[in-house]
């Protein structure tokens, strides 16, 4: 009997398939006890579990970039301190040691414990955390049986549950699950927003489709209206492929994309970049057809691990990277790493008061003997192979910049004399994401062959505004005078001197800052691969001269608010 | 051992992100910590456990440090109070 569900639909795409019906209280594990034999046997399984889900989540904040990272960030943060926790951790283990209760068992007893206390509060927000709690240890459980059921996965099915937690999503997507219904959550949340990233169809707040469906039913969903259809008709099952076949149109022309410019309407060649830092990023930028890695990250080599990377090692991955562009362009960023990343090597000041101001960048690059050498040898080495170029992080002064300058430019001549094949130039560029380094860039522009604006700091350091901290999330915007106002600077400069400027941060991969962009002069833009057939296709429809023409209207904007209506006149003309 | 009387002054109270800090903070030192609020005394180093304490805006709780760096432990987090966890303007 066919029934339809409203939801809210959180993630475009359409699905029809079989329902995997997940109830609620998934920890509805029966007591079992062990024998005192078994006791390190089972403790040894529950440490295991834990670590597999530290490294699950680890996992995912490496797939995660731009926004989204910041946004899912923190929420994983705060799983990996609960994973962490030694009231939790000393509970369970004790539940185990001197209860003998087998691992599931003591998960259960634990989470329990610790809900009735939670739920018992009187504030709403301090009992909802108890879903945090309850994710964690739902995590652990799994971890546990990864082996038993979760193989066989939810591959070609529709998955309907109470609610799914971000750091589940990005599995369940690997499983081969085809969409997904959730009794509770909304269109805001952080699933949400990764399940638009992974381009997964979701539906959220249907409660009824809980009850209602059944495993193996047959289930029709829409990810962009929300509904939800039991037992499909004929008109539905049509409705549906016809969703299916626009999506795949609209998929394909995008896909077209890949070889074709990424020109402006008035026939003017835009520059778009990769962001890049592992091997697979690198690949799709390749696919994608972009002018080349316009940032390569290196801090993953230094964070991975409990010793620093020789110079072969590094060599060795910068290569790689040289040699999958074949021929295109590959801008090398040296260590941008400070004490707000958690690294093992002790090579960031631990428990700086204030990390964004702290040793970070080229400061922490060069405060450290032979760090920076040994990249800048390590990158130059890959010269051989193919063009190559560095960019230096967090300059806020022109010593720095004459000082990378020199160090390079040894580095090269030792090189030559050892015998190594390098580039007879490896151009030099500077990232301007502090605002000091904006406005004496006329000291040392003439030190560096390009330029490289990184929004995402530009925006922190010239507002005033910790990225992180929620309570200031709505000043935090590229949309300020200010910032419009440096961006147009660097660009004019830049241009005035010869050197091209890119833009790096978030904003550059945002489709609907281009036209702002391309009307401040912008011709580079840098931006992870996941959006760049989206901007591609969004500068096509625009067109330059028209753009350039409006500037002066733009850079007259008192407020975010006349940005705003500026950038929306601009898309309606 | 060090005691402080304490005001949770911030918005929010201490919530998720406020905990993670002060236990982010607490981790750099040896010293045990504890909480002490509504009659329960919670381990300061434990984000589960200080969540436990549900404690709002205008909620007095009593630090209790304990160790070799006690000193600079208790001083780290009385400012961490002070500066509302960072979050208030």
């Amino acid at each position: 009997m066919r029934q339809e569900f409203q939801g809210v639909g959180a993630s475009r795409g359409s699905a029809l398939g079989r329902a995997r019906v997940r109830l609620p209280h998934a920890l509805e594990v029966a007591e079992e006890r062990i024998g005192r034999e078994q006791v390190d046997s089972e403790l040894a399984r529950l440490h295991a579990a834990i670590d597999t889900v530290r490294g699950e989540i680890h996992v995912l904040r490496e797939r995660l970039h731009g926004a989204l990272a910041h946004e899912v960030g923190e929420f994983l943060d705060l799983h990996t301190l609960l994973l962490d926790d030694p009231e939790l951790l000393q509970g369970l283990d004790e539940l185990i040691r001197t209860g003998h209760y087998a691992a599931d068992y003591a998960l259960r007893l634990q989470r329990d414990r610790i809900a009735s206390v939670f739920e018992a509060m009187d504030d709403a927000y301090f009992r909802s955390r108890v879903d945090d709690i309850d994710q964690v240890i739902g995590r652990i459980h799994a971890a546990l049986h990864r082996r038993d059921h979760d193989t066989q996965g939810v591959a070609g099915e529709i998955l309907i549950a109470d609610n799914v937690a971000p750091a589940e999503l990005a599995q369940l997507q690997t499983q081969g699950v085809m969409a997904i219904v959730t009794a509770a959550g909304s269109a805001l949340s952080h699933s949400a927003i990764l399940a638009r990233s992974l381009h997964l169809p979701l539906v959220v707040g249907t409660a009824q489709a809980l009850l209602k469906i059944n495993d193996g039913d047959a289930v029709v969903v829409d990810g962009a209206t929300g509904s939800v259809i039991l037992e499909p008709n004929a008109d539905d099952l049509r409705a549906h492929r016809a969703r299916v076949r626009e999506l795949a149109r609209e998929r394909k022309q995008l896909h077209r994309l890949r070889r074709e410019p990424t020109i402006t309407r008035d026939g003017v060649d835009i520059k778009l970049y990769a962001n890049a830092e592992s091997r697979e990023d690198v690949a799709e930028a390749h696919a994608l057809g972009a002018a080349g890695v316009g940032l390569y990250r290196t801090e993953f080599l230094f964070l991975q691990r409990n010793e620093l990377p020789d110079e072969d090692e590094q060599f060795r991955v910068y290569r790689d990277v040289v040699l999958g562009m074949t021929g295109r362009v590959v801008t090398i960023r040296t260590l941008d790493l400070g004490a707000d990343k958690a690294d093992k090597t002790g090579l960031a000041l631990r428990d700086e008061p204030n990390p964004a101001l702290g040793v970070r960048g080229v400061r922490l690059s060069m405060a450290r003997e032979g760090l920076l050498e040994t990249q800048l040898r390590a990158i130059l080495r890959a010269s051989g192979y193919g063009p190559v170029r560095v960019l230096v992080p967090m300059v806020s002064a022109s010593e720095e910049v004459r000082a990378v300058r020199a160090l390079l430019d040894k580095a090269a001549a030792d090189l030559r004399r050892e015998g190594h094949e390098i580039a007879e130039r490896v151009p030099l560029g500077a990232m301007i994401e502090v605002p000091a380094a904006a406005l004496a860039l006329p000291a040392f522009i003439g030190a560096v062959d390009f330029l490289s604006i990184g929004t995402n700091d530009l925006v922190q350091y010239l507002l005033a505004v910790d990225r992180n901290n929620e309570a200031l999330a709505a000043l935090y915007t590229p949309l300020h005078p200010a910032v419009l106002r440096v961006i147009r600077d660097v660009i004019k400069l830049g241009k005035a001197r010869g050197k091209p400027v890119a833009v790096c941060g978030e904003m550059a991969g945002d489709p609907a800052f281009a036209p702002l962009l391309l009307a401040l002069g912008l011709e580079e833009f840098s931006l992870h691969p996941a959006t760049l057939l989206e901007l591609r296709r969004a500068i096509r429809g625009l067109n330059l001269d028209s753009l350039r023409k409006r500037a002066p209207a733009l850079l007259r904007a008192g407020d975010r608010k006349a940005i705003e209506r500026w950038l929306e006149q601009t898309n309606a003309v | 051992m060090i005691e402080r009387e304490l005001t949770v002054s911030n918005r929010l109270g201490l919530h998720a992100r406020a905990t993670a800090k002060l236990v982010q903070v607490l981790s750099a030192f040896r010293s045990n910590a504890t909480l002490t609020a509504k009659g329960r005394e919670v381990n300061a180093k434990s984000i589960m456990g200080v969540m436990l304490l549900a404690a709002g805006q205008g909620t007095h709780v009593k630090l209790r440090i304990e160790g070799e760096d006690e000193a600079t432990a208790a001083e780290a987090v009385v400012s961490l109070f002070e500066r509302r966890f960072d979050e208030d303007s």
